[in-house]
């Protein structure tokens, strides 16, 4: 036994400070109320935990997605900018201002806030999803393969993802490469109809070139 | 308005119970702090705030116009024990509760401790559980909450108490007699004058630990301002009070604590005396005489400031046994520790074989034993026995020395196993938290649940088990005692670990449910069994509302 009179004066006096409670349960809820779909209470969430964590980026980003939800793109680039401002590496801040930029046409800008967003988080759905889209709004791919590989390969099994390389894959004209996926997307989702349709359409073009050769 | 002075006679409401509210300085806070106590449940009080020289404050006070408050505006800054010692030659009830002007009761408090006391304990003395809130105090003086937690949920332990105080004033109530046998708060400390009490309580009553969350105190996360903590930061002045703490000693019969009385054994006086029986006075925190057995000369030469000290004269050829034949013959302890000059004296060098001697049951006993003191040797021995059986070792083998003559009465001496020591239960939390530090999560939530299924403490050591487990991953075993604190008693901790795991199951109904529970916490809307609670709105300038 060593409690010691220091060390309990010490614990007495200090104790195990926890700052974080009060902002997590308010962060936590604004989160879910977002995904229930109720954004008036969630941005009351998100209102007070920005005022308990100043330096968070957390109730910020929540308040820009609520503000896309509202189509008040304004506030939600605001918001997701102020989120950035507090880490420059917060991922989902660089996601919502590619959602803005997407929603307002501006590709560009969309395909770089994605990209960036997949730079310090390889693993962010939304992201992948979004520079897919935006890519084929652009038709550029390169990146965009890259990435889901690199997605693919943490999250082997993800369907929709592997649909949406298969999909790049064709485009790009690799299509036993697209093929490939397209069989493993099917033999994981059998009723999986866009995967079907897009395999025949992948199928065709590989009889062509045979045929072609 | 409703005649509270005919309801503090009327015993059909229950017995009076006295609330002692000492304020000095915080009339921002104080007015909550009464407010909580006008909020309560149980109506029979006697509320006395007692200003201890302090910013006036009568404008809160008689801002509530109830007649159950008495006021003692004193003038003169004379410190806590002198208020509470005031507050307590006015007080009529039949229990005493306390609390600090800048904290809160929720409305079940009184009427939780009432209800155990009279109707489910033998105790004398009860205490709940409270949620330390940690803050932020904003520029105009509000507390901003950012956090509610219940760092210690700790069963009653009168080894633990007497090392230390585990039972904060704010949480506790007792019966008003029991201060005839304790005495009154202590004048001369400044801090730990809430310990003092307590410790010397424990002498007279076993403590019943309510699990329910009945009221909160505070805790800037800047400097704080509690006098107490200005004060605990003078080394000397905090171990000054400590050791007059711990060498209090109530007047006896004292019934729940057995005396031990120490036989300290030197040939002559000494620098070596001086700085043994300095090292006891450090070192011990049980309840203790130390009887010293010197030819007169030396007694009185020995000039030390140690309480508790009684001298005894012997003849200076006396040897070793006779001198501790004569100091015996003296003792008024149940237990009688030996010590010679010299002997090594650390932490709980004594505490953990009388431990072992108080508590082994008798069924693990070789017949009658005594324990030798951890250090002992041929040349220094040192034993603690109990006195009956010391003496009837010595009766009936004067001649022999004191070690043989146990032997000889068929006292076996030992060492204490590890399994009879105390603080058990506080070995293993230090080994948890050190795990955590470690960053070793797992380990420390299987330590925690452990404890919790071995060393009571349940609900604290299966929240920090569920917190633990949550770290290392265990998200579902986490979630599962999370569970089981929040059906018994919920807990922001326990609230939010349940949720989260509700969000990743995608149960977001039942996740915003208990996150909204842990909200209303937070916020002082507390649901309550018994009363519905109103937060209480703090007030500038005592009736304008800051938030």
């Amino acid at each position: 036994m060593d409690i010691t009179q220091d060390n309990l004066t010490q614990d007495n006096i200090v104790g195990v400070f926890n700052s974080t409670q009060h902002y997590e349960v308010l962060q936590e809820l604004g989160d879910c109320y977002t995904t229930v779909g109720d954004f008036a209470q969630a941005q009351g969430c998100y209102e007070k935990a920005a005022s308990l964590g100043p330096d968070e980026p957390g109730p910020y980003v929540g308040l820009g997605v609520v503000a896309l939800q509202k189509d008040l793109l304004d506030d939600a680039e605001v918001a997701f900018r102020v989120a950035c401002r507090l880490d420059v590496n917060c991922a989902r801040a660089y996601a919502g201002l590619a959602m803005v930029a997407q929603q307002r046409a501006d590709y560009k800008q969309a395909f770089e806030m994605y990209l960036k967003c997949l730079e310090l988080d390889t693993d962010n759905l939304t992201a992948l999803l979004g520079l897919f889209q935006t890519s084929c709004q652009m038709g550029s791919f390169a990146k965009v393969i890259h990435y889901l590989e690199v997605y693919l390969s943490m999250h082997p099994g993800d369907t929709s993802v592997m649909f949406s390389l298969a999909a790049l894959y064709m485009k790009d004209g690799r299509f036993e490469q697209s093929r490939k996926i397209l069989l493993d997307v099917l033999t994981l989702d059998p009723a999986n109809k866009d995967a079907a349709n897009l395999l025949e359409e992948v199928e065709h073009n590989l009889t062509q070139i045979k045929q072609g050769t | 308005m409703r005649d509270t002075r005919h309801e503090m006679r009327d015993t059909r409401l229950g017995p009076v119970i006295s609330v002692l509210i000492p304020t000095f300085n915080r009339p921002r806070y104080l007015y909550g702090a009464l407010a909580s106590v006008l909020h309560q449940s149980y109506r029979n009080l006697q509320i006395i705030v007692i200003n201890d020289g302090g910013e006036d404050v009568s404008d809160v006070v008689n801002s509530f116009s109830d007649p159950r408050i008495i006021f003692i505006n004193r003038k003169e800054n004379r410190g806590k024990a002198f208020s509470l010692n005031q507050a307590l030659s006015r007080a009529e009830g039949k229990y005493i509760t306390y609390l600090d002007d800048d904290d809160l009761y929720y409305p079940n408090h009184i009427e939780t401790l009432v209800n155990v006391l009279e109707n489910q304990t033998d105790c004398q003395v009860a205490y709940s559980d409270l949620y330390k809130a940690y803050c932020r105090v904003t520029p105009d003086g509000n507390r901003q909450i950012l956090s509610k937690v219940v760092e210690i949920s700790r069963d009653f332990d009168r080894f633990l108490m007497l090392h230390f105080n585990q039972a904060l004033h704010v949480c506790l109530m007792h019966r008003r007699d029991l201060i005839e046998k304790t005495g009154l708060y202590n004048e001369d400390l400044n801090i730990l004058i809430d310990w003092d009490m307590t410790r010397r309580l424990a002498f007279f009553s076993d403590f019943h630990h309510v699990y329910e969350i009945t009221g909160e105190f505070y805790s800037p996360i800047s400097e704080s301002d509690r006098i107490s903590v200005q004060k605990r930061k003078d080394k000397h002045e905090y171990f000054r009070n400590v050791l007059a703490i711990r060498t209090a000693r109530p007047a006896k019969p004292w019934t729940k604590i057995e005396d031990m009385s120490i036989i300290f054994v030197a040939d002559q006086l000494n620098q070596q005396v001086g700085k043994t029986i300095g090292s006891i006075w450090w070192h011990t925190f049980y309840p203790y005489k130390v009887y010293i057995p010197l030819p007169q000369a030396d007694l009185n030469m020995l000039n030390t400031v140690m309480p508790n000290i009684i001298k005894v004269p012997v003849n200076s050829l006396a040897s070793g046994a006779e001198r501790v034949d004569t100091a015996l013959a003296r003792c008024d302890g149940e237990y009688i520790t030996i010590v010679p000059n010299g002997f090594p004296v650390e932490k709980m060098w004594v505490e953990n074989p009388l431990y072992a001697l108080i508590n082994t049951p008798a069924s693990n006993k070789q017949g009658r034993e005594g324990f030798e003191l951890e250090g002992s040797t041929d040349t220094l021995w040192a034993a603690v026995v109990k006195k009956d059986d010391l003496r009837y070792a010595r009766r009936s083998f004067p001649n022999l020395p004191v070690r043989q003559s146990l032997k000889a009465a068929g006292i076996a001496l030992r060492q204490p196993d590890a399994e009879e020591l105390p603080f058990q239960f506080d070995n293993l939390l230090q080994e948890a938290q050190f795990a955590e530090k470690d960053g070793n999560w797992a380990q420390a939530a299987q330590v925690f649940e452990y404890i919790a299924d071995h060393y009571k403490n349940e609900l604290w050591m299966k929240t920090e088990a569920a917190k633990a487990f949550f770290k290392a991953g265990a998200h579902t075993r986490a979630a599962e005692l999370s569970c089981e604190v929040n059906q018994q008693r919920p807990t922001v901790d326990t609230l939010l670990l349940e949720a989260k795991v509700k969000r990743e199951k995608k149960d977001f109904n039942s996740a915003i449910e208990l996150l909204r529970s842990a909200e209303q916490i937070l916020e002082g809307h507390v649901l309550q069994k018994t009363a519905k609670w109103e937060p209480v709105e703090e007030k500038n300038h005592y009736g304008h509302n800051t938030r």
